[in-house]
């Protein structure tokens, strides 16, 4: 117990119970700011909750319930931290929670259901999930939002049985179980009537998978409101695919426009596509000294924050950018310090394939137990171009190249050379010798390349860890299952000692 | 009824991807150009000197290679093709073209590749990005990836004459194809049909597997047959169905739906005839590639188009051919683990049910279904409900 990293046994908080025994000690200074920082997000969360439209949501949706569980949420998320990665974690976590706290209340003050303001309502435009919202950069009078974000994708983090309710729903409905839950769950609300009622139209697109787009036909059927749908190549790195994939960005365009009588605006595209440039610049810094023997910004404080900003925020939100480079600011000097971000790092690892969003603080955990640094994940690794900020022609083909690379499509698209061949080059480029391979089994995009990256994992002389689960639906396996396959590999294959024992096992099978 | 003279020779060829009828096609110097999907027109796959054969794993039985490579969680049909592939079944190919038709199947085209499945000194495996949706933009884009992609990569590669004047052979020898099967499947609508769901099932998957060329003497002579041929005075069928979904590349489903007693009216599911054996018809004013892109891109009723005049389209055609067909129901079927079908079939098994009225069965099935009891049972069950409602007048 003390403010040195593994200085106190993990594990023993959990006792099968919701919530944890109690919090962690982490010395007098961490403690102090981590329990600041805590009070904070419930200030945030009660904050949300006095506004009259709020309360009526949170009362109207059942799964808004998982919200209660945000502390604990950002408890998991910064286990064992200590330092400039607490601090670094707690800019992340705690700027998403006001962020989602912002997105639902416009969602709820649009919301027809819920009787909301219907001027609001016109003025959004419905995208969908996992959808890049760079084409609302050039509407500043619009508001795009996802629905399937606040009742689905964040949720599934919060909880991790938080959205079992929807998948049960949508195999009630006849979808197979062997689908993806995300896009299954996503229908389950659909078919629940559990979207807010708001929007002037909806685009949707292909940019997840071929599930998601087909979950989409279907809950199109539930939406009252004109529809467009955005069909990105799928052999995207193909340079003969570029015109039509910009062409389909100036349709999105029109569309858009002739819904809602707004005229799209170069000038404010611009402008919040340096705001996005200067995010990236930022990225690619944090990239950088991921690449050395002091990494700094790693494993969970990259993975759900890079989604944040990159998809959803755009650009659009200026408070991104100056959080950047807050944090830029703590790495750049704890980088100085050569500070350590594992009391002993044992394995430099890439971790590539899907998360499972009901343990997505599996990171941290590699970290505590085992020693294993994750660098960076698949997920994170998307687009890191400069995009135009002056020429108008090219802004469609870099709106679309944007597209094309969203979270995990960039890779579970677009061919081996993205997908298999990437992953070698970046071991190579982070100096890595491990690989956790998340297996998601409802993911039909890289699947089919299990056995391949076995060989050549193989005959590279990497460690390959495959990790099973099942994405946002823990019964199909626990987190102690994913942990399990960890564990059995560093004991069986390499012969190790765990840093904190109390982590290889314990139950947190009922835990939020 | 009395047997079709070349039933039983079709039945035979198609045990085998690599037949007698594609060997003799090799030996003249024709190309064989493998395909997987519907996405490509296919008539661009059989300019002169080249015939399509569409991939299929007949008499599948094990797939351990395919699992090790794909897992246990894909579709068996990729899993099935990539077992093939890597045995060396595929060897006869020059060249696949693999049209981004869902990701299990890029995967398992991807990994033929790599694995150096098929080792013609020239063979090449060639992804083409194909549209998901049907308007001009999507036009436009398969136009322009099939003459770059395909056309193009076909004259480099092989010198293969991918002008109008072959396009316009090519589409000459597609059309007399089709015309013969869309006769020869015409008969389906007879309330004592002349042909089995069955025997058209044969005679249509091998229009897509074997060289056209070759099969067209056979398929004259099977419609000039039938044309006099003389149904049975009492069949055995108590119901009439229209059998809709995912890929069926193995007639033995179809007959196992008749012999539960359903006659299979229309097949509206990949290797069917509805849609893919439509004639084109060009004209001289418009260049011939656009006009055989279109054609494909409007008439097929694939899963994979997401826009909404497609996701709607499917189910009033689906309707339409239960009409035309006299159908008094629809098996909706649709292979494990595949996305694609297994939304389409929820959701259409919903709406063609509580919309259309049809009463539907929906069944999600392995690879191999041949003498599925479990399906049997299915199917019997199905039968017996639209027989019950008809007696009693009800709801089906």
């Amino acid at each position: 117990m003390g403010k040195k990293m593994n200085s106190e046994p993990l594990g023993k908080f959990y006792n099968g119970g919701r919530t944890r025994t109690r919090r962690e000690w982490r010395g007098v200074r961490d403690t102090w700011y981590d329990y600041t920082r805590w009070l904070g997000n419930w200030g945030s969360m009660v904050k949300f909750l006095s506004n009259p439209q709020c309360l009526k949501g949170f009362f109207r949706y059942r799964w808004m319930q998982n919200y209660l569980a945000t502390p604990d949420f950002i408890d998991r998320h910064t286990e064992g931290l200590r330092g400039p990665q607490l601090r670094v974690a707690h800019k992340e976590f705690d700027f998403i929670v006001t962020h989602v706290c912002d997105t639902m209340k416009s969602l709820f003050e649009a919301d027809q259901r819920i009787g909301g303001d219907p001027e609001k309502s016109k003025k959004m435009v419905i995208l969908d999930e996992n959808m890049m919202t760079q084409i609302m950069n050039g509407f500043p009078n619009l508001r795009g939002n996802c629905m399937q974000i606040p009742a689905i994708y964040i949720p599934s983090t919060q909880q991790q049985d938080s959205i079992t309710f929807y998948i049960d729903k949508a195999q009630e409905f006849g979808i197979p179980g062997d689908v993806c839950p995300m896009p299954a769950g996503e229908l389950g609300v659909a078919l629940e009537d559990e979207y807010p009622i708001c929007g002037k139209c909806a685009l949707q697109c292909n940019t997840t998978c071929d599930g998601s787009l087909m979950g989409n036909g279907i809950e199109e059927r539930r939406y009252t409101m004109p529809t467009w749908q955005v069909a990105v190549p799928i052999r995207y790195t193909d340079p003969e695919t570029r015109s039509y994939a910009a062409q389909e960005i100036k349709n999105a365009i029109r569309f858009v426009e002739e819904q809602t009588g707004e005229k799209w605006d170069w000038g404010a595209y611009f402008k919040r596509m340096e705001n996005f440039n200067k995010e990236t610049e930022y990225f690619r810094s944090w990239l950088e000294i991921s690449r050395t023997k002091y990494p700094q910004v790693i494993g969970n404080n990259v993975a759900l924050y890079r989604d944040a900003y990159y998809q959803v925020g755009g650009g659009r939100d200026p408070a991104f950018t100056q959080n950047e480079k807050e944090i830029c600011e703590i790495m750049l000097k704890a980088y100085g310090e050569k500070n350590p971000v594992v009391s002993q790092a044992r394995h430099r690892a890439i971790l590539w394939g899907v998360q499972a969003q009901y343990y997505s603080a599996f990171p941290l955990w590699l970290q505590n137990c085992w020693g294993i640094v994750p660098l960076i994940d698949m997920l994170s690794l998307t687009s890191t171009e400069l995009y135009s900020t002056t020429d108008k022609e090219q802004a469609y083909y870099d709106m679309a190249d944007l597209y094309a690379k969203m979270n995990m499509r960039n890779r579970s698209e677009g061919g081996y050379e993205v997908g298999v061949e990437d992953l070698w080059r970046l071991c190579q480029e982070f100096d890595a010798d491990t690989v956790i391979m998340y297996e998601h089994i409802g993911c039909k995009s890289m699947t089919g390349y299990h056995g391949i990256f076995e060989q050549e994992a193989l005959k590279r002389g990497l460690h390959l860890i495959w990790v099973t689960h099942g994405l946002m639906d823990p019964r199909k396996a626990s987190r102690q299952n994913m942990r399990t396959e960890v564990n059995r590999y560093m004991r069986a294959v390499l012969h190790e000692e765990p840093l904190d024992p109390s982590l290889e096992e314990f139950d947190d099978s009922n835990a939020w | 009824m009395k047997d079709l003279k070349y039933l039983y020779t079709l039945e035979n060829l198609l045990q085998d991807c690599d037949n007698e009828m594609v060997r003799a096609a090799k030996e003249e110097g024709q190309l064989a150009v493998g395909t997987v999907c519907y996405q490509l027109p296919e008539v661009l796959l059989n300019l002169p000197g080249c015939f399509s054969t569409r991939l299929r794993a007949p008499r599948t039985s094990s797939m351990e290679m395919g699992t090790y490579y794909m897992t246990s969680l894909t579709c068996e049909y990729c899993r099935a093709l990539l077992e093939r592939a890597l045995e060396g079944s595929f060897q006869f190919l020059d060249c696949l073209f693999e049209p981004a038709s869902c990701s299990q199947m890029a995967d398992c085209a991807e990994d033929m590749e790599a694995l150096a499945a098929c080792t013609k000194e020239k063979f090449f495996c060639q992804h083409v990005d194909t549209p998901m949706k049907d308007d001009d933009n999507a036009l436009s884009h398969l136009v322009h990836m099939c003459r770059v992609r395909v056309l193009d990569k076909l004259h480099e590669v092989y010198g293969v004459d991918t002008g109008d004047e072959a396009l316009r052979k090519a589409v000459a020898l597609h059309n007399e194809v089709c015309r013969l099967i869309t006769e020869m499947g015409e008969y389906r609508k007879e309330l004592r049909p002349r042909i089995t769901g069955y025997e058209f099932a044969v005679f249509t998957l091998a229009s897509y597997c074997l060289p056209k060329d070759k099969l067209l003497p056979i398929l004259r002579e099977t419609a000039e047959e039938l044309r006099t041929r003389e149904p049975d005075e009492r069949h055995k069928w108590r119901v009439r169905v229209v059998l809709a979904g995912s890929e069926i590349d193995d007639p033995d489903f179809v007959k196992l739906i008749e012999d539960a007693g359903a006659y299979v009216a229309a097949d509206r599911f990949c290797f069917g005839s509805l849609p893919g054996r439509q004639e084109i018809v060009l004209n001289d004013t418009e260049d011939v590639l656009t006009q055989i892109c279109r054609q494909n891109i409007r008439e097929c009723q694939c899963p994979r188009y997401m826009n909404t005049a497609k996701i709607n389209e499917r189910k009033s055609y689906l309707d339409r051919l239960a009409h035309e067909y006299k159908a008094d129901g629809i098996v909706f079927q649709q292979m494990n683990f595949c996305n694609f079908w297994g939304y389409e079939r929820a959701g259409a098994t919903h709406i063609l049910g509580e919309l259309g009225g049809w009463p539907v069965l929906s069944v999600d099935r392995p690879y191999v279904v041949g003498t599925s009891g479990q399906l049997r049972t299915r199917v019997q069950a199905f039968v017996e409900r639209i027989e019950l409602k008809k007696l009693q007048g009800g709801n089906v």
